[in-house]
């Protein structure tokens, strides 16, 4: 056990086990929000998550995250073992989202190498007086409840875990040689061994972590631990570690010594760890156990005399190991070239002899491919993560901002499963965010009666979806609310004169409604804390255009909006054909391309100044010869003899001269490396089939360099 | 940018002290007439010539990309870079593929010769003879008088950056700005 004081090896194990833990909690307490009150499962899990969580923070001294992480496994044992009727749920939900911001952020600054130091006494006041609270309802009843907190009533009671048969009762006494150092700690590893082995452990002095103090006495007076266990005397005395120790008394008692010992440490600290038959005890009322929903964290049920785990929670998806996404992108990169080293085997040119005879040869070529073809399917899907994190963000921010304004919604998710690309998760949850904090604040009406008067019901409802469809990823934040005024933005746009004088009938439903995506535009008279101040929709917008998704605004006065992300799958593979300008390939997004035609010199408009435009029925569009621009030998000049690809990027258009078309194909795509200056209308580069290298162009880029060449 | 350069530098250089087997070695090759030397401890491998892919509007010693078992790398022409006229690339002609600073870019070079030791006593500084001659040798830091002659050892980390990373940060806050 000595060796989990060595921090730097456990930290990372730590902040990992620590931020899963919490992730589940939130979890849980966001899927019982609306519930009345927590089942016992779910009772039970946040006892784990806590007491996992402080016992490993014990270990490596974060105090203030122990004693906050301590408080409220105290509230919930108390939940646990004494089923208080009026548990006010709401409260207690915001104690644990408390407790868990805070564990957060104490976890945040430990990543960034600095040192817990947040305060945690207002917390834990709070819970204290929560706990309290609790309890003090009850006694009134008359009832008498088990007591876990000694900072309560002095005639708190002790509950002993149910001592199955084979239960032995142990006195142990450590006394520490005088020149000990940290003899807290050493016995706070000797507890910690010890809890994973026992029904019941007390001890004492109890404050060994939070008083220094403590270190003096237990050199002076020895450290006295009761324990009770299924262990045999062997077992526990190998836990415990004697390096320091001078002398280890063990006693075993029977059922009344240790009954009477209780006296001894009757008022003092109590660490409880159930014991298997209590807890399939627990497990087994159905007092308020509601029947499990889908996505309900099961707990799993210990088997009997297996009480080594109790300490160890596993997190949910124990099958899932964390690999570095260098080594992923290796990983893809090898592959690629394999793919294409498979394709210079098997189009070898010396195979090509006439008079060769290949059916084996194609036969294990036909499942070479299969091979290589799945292999490059996998790594893809590597990459891809389910939505359900960042909707479980979302359920937070709903929670938080509709209490917060004191509105009642609820929250409707809808294929949280979907899966997308690592990079584009990092992308849109701050997108996302965003809607999903305007629909509550701007979607929902300000008060019930504004929906109950227009025969709504008077909660609202946000519906968060995500689907896939296409090759893309649709993600709609709906709301019920009362939709978009679009008089109201049409005067707001005049005022802001982001129109001109043009009459409201000119522009379209989307046209309008896109005016609040514009930088500074908000009709919302007041700025809230969450909205109102006009930026934001903006950035949503800039940050969806970045992954090239696009924002699609829907709305019905009085009925609600609907907000949907429209983004691609990946980022990696786009689909591109594959054209060339003299001797280089290029690659064009096939998204933006609109069509291929074949013009005459008569289409062509020369501009005095050298500009080019291309008329196209009666429309015109700017010219750029790729081969001029980028200066390329030996490619087609007469327009005639080339091909005019009409590309198109957020509405405006550009036609460009190519010589031909090569292929269609998906590619994977590359940054152009960045020793490399960066070329305007080149937005990376990959590999073709046959290992050359193509360059991509950026449409968007082609446009503005056009227009700062005007 | 900078500081990442500055922390592979030093990094670099705790690998040069470590590795005894490196030191004094020099990988050299000829170019036009003259021989050149570049530490063994920057090359990661020589390769024989590739298809290029060009990129337009860069600098006219950097020929383009080349694709290292798919790692797309930039490769440079020695030659251009010393201002030497251009020559036909042919059967000789290898990329020599060094790892400065963590960039790796390829060098285009006309032959290899041989690795060859080269003691630092043996190792002299260029006579400068005026301020413009100083100024285009500037990627040479020594001159290495060995068996068969005199040569001229490159700085790889001057070779390729200097001007050029500058010329990119430049337009970064260029970029920046606008």
């Amino acid at each position: 056990m000595a060796e989990e004081f060595n921090t730097e090896s456990m930290l990372d194990m730590f902040l990992y086990e620590s931020g899963q833990l919490l992730e589940k909690l939130e979890g849980i307490i966001l899927e019982k929000q609306d519930a009345d009150c927590f089942d016992d499962a779910d009772i039970n899990e946040i006892f784990r998550v806590m007491h996992t969580i402080k016992g490993s923070s014990g270990v490596l001294m974060y105090d203030n995250i122990t004693k906050v992480t301590h408080k409220l496994e105290d509230v919930f044992y108390y939940l646990r073992e004494s089923h208080p009727d009026d548990v006010p749920h709401m409260e207690l939900v915001e104690h644990v989202l408390a407790v868990s911001d805070f564990v957060t952020g104490e976890l945040d600054k430990l990543k960034n190498g600095e040192q817990p130091d947040g305060d945690e006494k207002q917390l834990v006041e709070d819970l204290d007086e929560f706990l309290g609270r609790l309890k003090g309802e009850i006694t009134k009843q008359g009832i008498q409840m088990p007591q876990a907190n000694k900072h309560v009533e002095p005639t708190q009671f002790y509950i002993t875990p149910v001592a199955g048969d084979d239960s032995h009762f142990y006195r142990i006494s450590i006394h520490y040689r005088s020149d000990t150092q940290m003899s807290n700690l050493r016995a706070y590893s000797a507890t910690y061994a010890l809890k994973e082995v026992a029904e019941d452990l007390l001890y004492t002095p109890d404050d060994i972590l939070s008083n220094e103090a403590s270190a003096d006495v237990i050199v002076a007076e020895g450290f006295h631990m009761l324990l009770q266990t299924k262990s045999s005397k062997e077992e526990v005395i190998a836990l415990i570690d004697s390096s320091e120790a001078e002398e280890i008394n063990f006693d075993e008692l029977t059922k009344e010594e240790y009954g009477n010992a209780l006296g001894e440490f009757g008022r003092e600290q109590v660490i409880l760890e159930p014991a298997p038959a209590e807890k399939a005890k627990a497990d087994a009322k159905p007092e308020k156990k509601e029947a499990p929903k889908p996505g309900d964290y099961v707990v799993k049920t210990k088997e009997a005399g297996k009480g080594k785990t109790l300490a160890k929670n596993q997190p949910k998806q124990q099958s899932i190991i964390s690999v570095n996404v260098e080594k992923m992108d290796a990983l893809m990169d090898l592959i690629g070239e394999l793919v294409i080293a498979e394709a210079v085997v098997l189009q070898n040119p010396d195979l090509k002899v006439p008079g060769l005879e290949l059916s084996n040869f194609q036969k294990a070529s036909g499942q070479l491919s299969k091979i290589t073809t799945e292999l490059q399917e996998v790594i893809m899907s590597m990459r891809m993560m389910p939505l359900t994190n960042v909707f479980q963000k979302m359920r937070r921010i709903v929670f938080d901002v509709s209490r917060k304004l004191g509105k009642d919604i609820e929250l409707e998710v809808v294929g949280e499963n979907t899966e997308v690309d690592k990079n584009i998760i990092e992308h849109i949850t701050d997108p996302l965010m965003h809607l999903v904090r305007n629909s509550v604040d701007h979607g929902i009406e300000e008060n019930s009666e504004d929906r109950t008067s227009i025969g709504k019901p008077a909660k609202g409802k946000i519906t968060l979806e995500a689907k896939n469809e296409g090759g893309k990823v649709y993600i709609s934040v709906k709301d019920d609310g009362k939709g978009l005024n679009k008089e109201k933005l049409y005067q707001k746009a005049l005022e802001k004169g982001v129109i001109e004088n043009k009459p409201m009938s000119e522009f379209t439903d989307k046209e309008i409604f896109r005016f609040i995506t514009l930088p500074g535009f908000s009709t919302k008279e007041e700025v809230t804390e969450y909205s109102g101040r006009g930026v934001g929709m903006d950035v949503v917008v800039k940050n969806i255009q970045s992954i090239s998704g696009r924002l699609d605004i829907n709305s019905v006065e009085f009925e609600g909006s609907e907000m949907t992300l429209v983004i691609p799958l990946t980022l990696a593979i786009i689909n591109g054909i594959v054209v060339q300008v003299g001797n280089s390939p290029f690659v064009i997004e096939t998204a933006s391309i609109k069509e291929f035609v074949r013009v005459g010199e008569d289409s062509l408009i020369h501009e005095p100044s050298g500009e080019e435009y291309i008329v196209l029925r009666g429309e015109c569009y700017p010219f750029i010869r790729l081969n001029e621009k980028y200066d390329l030998p030996d490619s087609v000049h007469k327009i005639e003899e080339g091909i005019v690809v009409v590309l198109e990027h957020e509405g405006s258009q550009v036609c460009v001269l190519i010589d031909k078309l090569l292929q269609e194909q998906e590619i994977v795509v590359k940054p152009i490396p960045p020793y490399v200056k960066k070329v305007k209308g080149l937005s990376g580069c990959t590999q073709l089939g046959d290992g050359s290298i193509a360059l991509i162009l950026d449409i968007a880029g082609l446009l503005m360099h056009d227009g700062e060449r005007r | 940018m900078a500081e990442e350069l500055l922390k592979n530098e030093e990094t670099e250089q705790d690998e040069l002290l470590e590795d005894d087997s490196q030191k004094g070695k020099f990988m050299t090759f000829q170019t036009g007439k003259e021989f050149f030397g570049i530490s063994i401890s920057y090359v990661n491998e020589i390769i024989a010539m590739q298809p290029i892919a060009a990129i337009p509007e860069v600098e006219d010693y950097v020929k383009g990309l080349i694709n290292l078992r798919g790692k797309i790398i930039p490769v440079i022409d020695v030659r251009v870079r010393f201002k030497m006229e251009p020559c036909e690339y042919t059967d000789r002609t290898c990329i020599i593929v060094i790892d400065v600073k963590s960039t790796t870019i390829g060098l285009i070079v006309e032959k290899i010769a041989e690795v060859d030791t080269i003691m630092d006593d043996s190792i002299m500084p260029p006579p400068s003879l005026g301020r413009k001659e100083h100024e285009h040798n500037k990627y040479v830091y020594g001159l290495a008088r060995t068996g068969d002659g005199v040569k001229l050892l490159i700085d790889p980390e001057k070779l390729i950056k200097q001007d050029d990373i500058e010329a990119v940060v430049e337009d970064a806050r260029k970029e920046e700005q606008s």
